[in-house]
């Protein structure tokens, strides 16, 4: 029932639901009678074999990252911060050192140990391309979850209660918005890995993952809590959200039972998109010194460290801007795809 | 003076003392390499004027000469305030001989060594047209103490009334008084201090006028006496330096070639190294490590504007003795005895030789003696893993701290992963190198350890042991003295060693024996983790007249000596 109200809602700022003409449309020529949104969007999402190749890959990626662990352990026998700096390796019959006495690193030797090479700390960067890589995810994953969160709640409060409250919340966010993301997240980043976050009994320290993710998180609550809220002032007139008030349903409840699962797809929209913009924010934050913090690898801090030995050896940068890119690419076009199989009239963009 | 990030006065010094020791005993071979070694600025041919671009990969810790200590901040500080005495401007050994600056003559010392007496030259100007007067030194110096300046222990701890007027409680400097009719300035001290002379030298206490606030100045210093002048200041972005049209010449310091020096601060060493070598900038700073990544490069296509110097310097990870773990003896031992040196001298593109003490070979008082844990380049990680578990600090949070460029952040990453593998839990915080040493001297921080380097300010070991070991040298800002070290031993003989001679050089070496049993005796408490003596590149572009650039033992690249071809 929720669900077949959310195809007739519409927001000021964001367009997401399907209108009922197109959806009975769609039912009438394809499905049986009473075939859900999320069914058909499930059934159109698998047409589009495009996106299905993407998505697999960020799969493959996110798969990848989680075994670094077992590729650390049981192929390149060393962990993501371990230096070799003075050791040598043998590369068909012939010794080498990993950092030669000028500082080079060695390049790719396509064996188990230091397989895509070393990095100037004579560290692997294959072995550091999955934890980055890990930590990249993990930074954005949990960047993602804060921004929807909080975005969703901001924006049905804002929404559903207008008045004062939304004048409070929507001028909150403007404040964040006022800002570029990256020099708020900058601005944030440096300040915050020196000192962590300490309020109150939450106390986190400056080098853990959870800085750079609770930052991007924050930065990015405006681009998605404002177009819920478009949405929510739109629903909140609608017939059934009266009738549930006149049901004597508080206020939580209808914005708990009524009003979210009616935003419940703009989410889902979102959830990628927000993902592929926290990916690359953390990675360029990480490049600036304001993301994860070294030793920890990420690749936006692989391509600083390599950065200066572009001349000598550019697999340090390239390798680390690849997997970057190929990342972000495939859970945009991903997700893209789930806003085509989900709402094929709508236009989503997230500002920058 | 020079910290860290800045190569600096003493190795000159020291040179010059041994050359100027084996010409006493009648050496032809050490009057012949110093005379080669000297190499004055109006021998050579090129021109004059033009603009010239120094790129630097650190931005100066401030330009105010009452704040900066850097290297970085000494090249502009030296050419915009002109103390009272002043190096000769030469390569070598020569440079670190002193020679009057804004003074008529070198300090007449009294017979007991405790009074300097010296008359400012007369006709001076600062560069906004006030004339100097004699009490503008002594403002100096109080403004130095005021702000406080990293190196004013050299003055708190040997000028009367000093440490009276940086606590508060005296309204002036009793010890200095200073006649601006016959611009007479005599310095009582409170002991004997040989290297007194040299304290002098520093930008620190060149005048400035009096009434410029008692603060940090970093965006806009106050107006010096010198060649040139700092203007245009965008903090860690660029500033340049102009000819100073009040400048009044003075024998023996040159006016400098060029009309305008511009410079450019960039973390990125690797396209500031690849801009000289392309000829886009002219200079790269002597503190920066040229990347491994273009020194094959560099030493190909440039050797004849390519060279590498040898300077007095430490590298080093400071231990805060007063702190867990580092308050445990053995567990700074454990450092000392498994860190891999030879992993730091490749990271640091071979630019450094391993090493244990803290005097640097060329030196007088560097210990010839076995490092009392071994062989420096011989890491003993076993060893170092059991004194872990004797000193009871066995998985004792440290929090590591570092600087931004390459290679101290490489330098850092080794050095936390080596804490971890020997059974601390250590992690790193890493920060902007234009405030590293401002906020690890913070002492309310109270650093755990990390990275610090120091370069020599003056050929004597006194200034390393002054700063940066001395009890009285720990400042609440500026400190220098990161391992907060207050050993009886160490401060008794830092004295009665200052106090020993009356004239830098000219007794040093008599006393080489009680600095090296000093600087064993340092090792031995393994109060610093040196890992290494460094070199410097001498690296400019082919529009520079390499041979008239004097890269300065002390004031590091020596900006009145620069001209284009």
């Amino acid at each position: 029932m929720a669900t077949q109200r959310a195809t007739e809602a519409t927001g000021t700022e964001f367009s997401s639901g399907l209108s009922a003409e197109l959806l009975r449309e769609e039912q009438e020529r394809e499905l049986p009678p009473g075939t859900g949104p999320y069914r058909l969007a499930w059934r159109r999402l698998r047409r589009n074999r495009g996106a299905l190749l993407f998505g697999a890959i960020f799969l493959l990626i996110v798969v990848a990252c989680l075994l670094a662990p077992v590729y650390s352990h049981d192929i390149a026998h060393t962990g993501p911060n371990d230096e070799h700096i003075t050791e040598q390796i043998k590369i068909g019959g012939k010794s080498e050192y990993v950092i030669n006495t000028i500082g080079i690193p060695i390049g790719p030797t396509w064996h188990s140990r230091f397989f895509l090479g070393a990095d100037p700390g004579g560290r692997d960067v294959a072995v550091r391309l999955l934890y980055g890589g890990r930590n990249s995810l993990e930074v954005g994953a949990v960047a993602t979850l804060i921004t929807m969160i909080l975005a969703a709640i901001i924006g049905i409060l804002a929404g559903y209660h207008r008045g004062a409250v939304d004048g409070v919340l929507s001028r909150a966010l403007d404040v964040i918005w006022a800002y570029p993301v990256y020099i708020l997240g900058v601005a944030l980043g440096v300040s915050l890995a020196v000192g962590g976050i300490n309020l109150g009994a939450i106390n986190v320290k400056g080098n853990s993952l959870f800085v750079p993710a609770a930052i991007i998180g924050l930065v990015y609550i405006p681009y998605v809590a404002k177009p819920i809220r478009g949405q929510v002032l739109g629903l909140r007139e609608r017939e059934f959200v009266d009738a549930a008030r006149a049901q004597g349903l508080s206020h939580l409840r209808v914005m708990a039972s009524e009003i979210l699962p009616n935003v419940a797809s703009t989410i889902i929209v979102f959830i990628p998109l927000m993902l592929a913009n926290a990916i690359l924010l953390e990675a360029g934050l990480s490049y600036l010194g304001a993301g994860v913090q070294p030793p920890n690898p990420s690749w936006g801090t692989m391509i600083s460290d390599g950065v200066r030995n572009i001349p000598a050896a550019i697999h340090l940068v390239l390798v680390p801007g690849l997997m970057l890119v190929i990342a972000v690419l495939s859970v945009n076009v991903f997700g893209d795809g789930v806003r085509d199989a989900l709402d094929p009239r709508a236009k989503v963009r997230i500002g920058r | 003076m020079r910290r860290r990030q800045r190569p600096v006065i003493p190795a000159v010094l020291a040179v010059a003392s041994v050359v100027a020791l084996a010409a006493c005993g009648g050496s032809s071979s050490s009057s012949s390499s110093a005379s080669s070694g000297a190499s004055s600025s109006s021998a050579s041919s090129g021109k004059s004027g033009g603009t010239i671009t120094q790129v630097f990969g650190t931005a100066p810790d401030s330009l105010d000469p009452g704040d900066g200590y850097t290297t970085q901040a000494l090249e502009p500080d030296q050419v915009a305030y002109v103390p009272l005495v002043a190096y000769q401007h030469a390569t070598g050994a020569a440079g670190g001989t002193l020679i009057p600056g804004l003074a008529t003559a070198l300090p007449k010392i009294s017979a007991d060594g405790k009074t300097y007496a010296m008359t400012l030259r007369s006709g001076l100007k600062f560069s906004n047209g006030q004339p100097v007067k004699a009490s503008d030194f002594t403002y100096a110096v109080e403004r130095s103490l005021k702000i406080p300046w990293g190196g004013s222990s050299f003055i708190t701890a040997n000028v009367e009334g000093a440490s009276a007027y940086a606590a508060g409680k005296a309204k002036t400097i009793s010890g200095i008084t200073a006649n601006d009719a016959t611009g007479q300035i005599t310095i009582k001290l409170t002991a004997p201090y040989g290297a007194f002379s040299n304290v002098l030298a520093f930008p620190a206490f060149a005048p400035v006028p009096a009434g410029t606030p008692m603060k940090n100045m970093p965006a806009s210093p106050p107006p010096g006496v010198g060649p040139y002048k700092i203007v245009n200041v965008v903090p860690n972005v660029s500033y340049s330096v102009v000819k100073n049209q009040y400048w009044t010449p003075v024998p023996g310091i040159p006016s400098g070639n060029v009309n305008q020096i511009n410079a450019k601060i960039a973390s990125n060493t690797t396209s500031n190294a690849l801009s000289v070598l392309n000829n886009s900038a002219d200079v790269f700073d002597f503190a920066d490590t040229v990347p491994p990544s273009v020194l094959p490069q560099v030493t190909s296509q440039a050797s004849d504007r390519y060279s590498k110097v040898v300077f007095p310097s430490t590298y080093y990870f400071f231990l805060n003795s007063k702190t867990k773990p580092f308050s445990s003896q053995l567990a700074r031992e454990a450092v000392v005895v498994g860190l891999d040196r030879n992993a730091l001298a490749r990271l640091g593109s071979g630019f450094f030789v391993p090493g244990c003490y803290l005097l640097p070979p060329p030196m007088i008082g560097h210990a010839t003696k076995p490092c009392p844990y071994g062989d420096p380049a011989t890491p003993n990680l076993a060893k170092a893993k059991q004194l872990v578990q004797q000193s009871g600090m066995a998985g004792t949070p440290i929090t590591v701290w570092g600087e931004e460029r390459s290679p101290r952040r490489q330098f850092v990453d080794y050095y936390t992963s080596f804490l971890n593998q020997i059974g601390f839990k250590a992690s790193e915080k890493i920060i902007a190198d234009a405030t590293y040493f401002a906020t690890i001297g913070n002492l309310k921080l109270n650093a755990q350890t990390g990275f610090a380097d120091w370069n020599q300010d003056f050929p004597n070991p006194i200034d390393f042991y002054g700063i940066l070991a001395a009890g009285d040298a720990i400042l609440p800002t500026n400190n220098q003295n990161f391992g907060q070290i207050n050993d009886p031993f160490i401060n008794s003989k830092t004295n009665s060693l200052g106090s020993l001679y009356k004239a830098p050089s000219d007794q040093l070496s008599a006393y080489a024996g009680q600095w090296e049993a000093l600087d064993y005796y340092t090792a031995q408490k393994a109060y610093f983790a040196v890992f290494g003596y460094a070199s410097f590149p001498k690296f400019t572009s082919n529009r520079i007249d390499y041979g008239s650039a004097v890269l300065h033992q002390v004031y590091g690249w020596d900006w009145l000596t620069l001209k284009q071809k």
